[in-house]
């Protein structure tokens, strides 16, 4: 009887072991998982990738702030109506990686800006690609995002 | 009024000398992560004691002695941290409704403990050695893990709700 006994713990000591190394193998797995979330949010978390927008006008207003940096800027709509877009970029280290400085771009300069449309209609864009007045063009893309021109974020295959 | 006092935040000099930082701002996010494993690290140790899952063998009190210092060290790190994020933030964290969520649960998990310390926790010495401790014990170590699951959600929500 008590041959059987430890027998039985025997066996049952195994499955927990076996239990216990599946769980730690899942913990492991889920924390490489979370990797990607270092990025604050993903392009597609906000933006539209099939909605490719194209805005030129005069900056209005710019938010040199973490964790993005905003600008706005007034647009010149076909039917001659001026409409005020806000323009997302990566924050204030991202942008300075990329080549901006904090005066690259002022309130009252005339910018064209590649980006794509905010998901919840609202007129705010991701601007990918900015043309500043001294005709340099840079990216604005957060790194990292997954977005479009992101060199930064691994690609499926990578 | 609230939001006057948010707006007076946002726009004074330290929140925002944070909030056109190129690294203050990322070593105080980081510094709330890192303060995060230590605090809910180690609240969720106690809370599985309560519920039989962890240290079985050990007093409930043994191990609550142990762990709280550490958990109250963490708190601090995340009080300061947090509170340094919002004050670079305010004004937008204001019409936030992840940060609403977060701020209300932050108030229920901290009426958790104050309930259970001054009810059941006052008769451990009864159940200190139960490897399944009484109900309301359980509970408590359930409503905590819950509650602080659903912060660190909501918390992570905010960076998808700012504007």
């Amino acid at each position: 009887m008590s041959i059987d006994n430890s027998m039985y713990n025997n066996v049952l000591s195994i499955k927990i072991m076996r239990t216990k190394a599946a769980f730690h193998r899942l913990v492991f797995a889920t924390f490489l998982a979370a990797i990607p979330l270092i990025a604050h949010h993903s392009f597609s978390a906000e933006f539209d990738g099939t909605k490719p927008i194209q805005l030129a006008g005069v900056v209005t207003r710019i938010e040199w702030a973490n964790p993005h940096v905003y600008f706005y800027v007034d647009v010149k709509t076909p039917s001659g109506k001026i409409e005020n877009w806000g323009c997302e970029t990566a924050g204030p280290g991202g942008l300075l990686r990329k080549g901006w400085k904090r005066d690259s771009l002022k309130v009252g300069d005339q910018v064209t800006v590649n980006g794509y449309r905010a998901k919840d209609g609202s007129k705010l864009a991701d601007a990918r690609y900015i043309t500043l007045p001294d005709g340099h063009r840079v990216f604005g893309g957060t790194p990292g995002d997954g977005g479009p021109g992101d060199t930064e974020a691994k690609k499926p295959g990578d | 009024m609230v939001l006057r006092f948010c707006q007076w935040l946002y726009d004074s000099g330290i929140g925002t000398q944070i909030r056109e930082s190129i690294w203050v701002f990322p070593i105080i996010e980081t510094t709330h992560v890192l303060g995060m494993a230590l605090l809910v690290g180690t609240i969720a140790m106690l809370d599985l004691r309560l519920l039989g899952l962890l240290f079985k063998q050990e007093a409930v009190s043994e191990v609550a002695s142990r762990i709280l210092p550490l958990t109250w060290a963490g708190f601090a790190v995340m009080f300061t941290s947090g509170f340094l994020l919002f004050w670079a933030e305010a004004a937008k964290s204001y019409y936030n409704p992840a940060f609403r969520l977060k701020l209300v649960l932050l108030l229920l998990v901290g009426l958790n403990p104050l309930v259970f310390h001054f009810t059941i926790y006052r008769s451990v010495a009864t159940w200190n050695y139960q490897v399944v401790t009484p109900l309301r014990a359980r509970m408590a170590g359930v409503f905590s893990l819950a509650l602080w699951t659903g912060i660190i959600c909501a918390g992570r929500a905010i960076a998808y709700f700012q504007k």
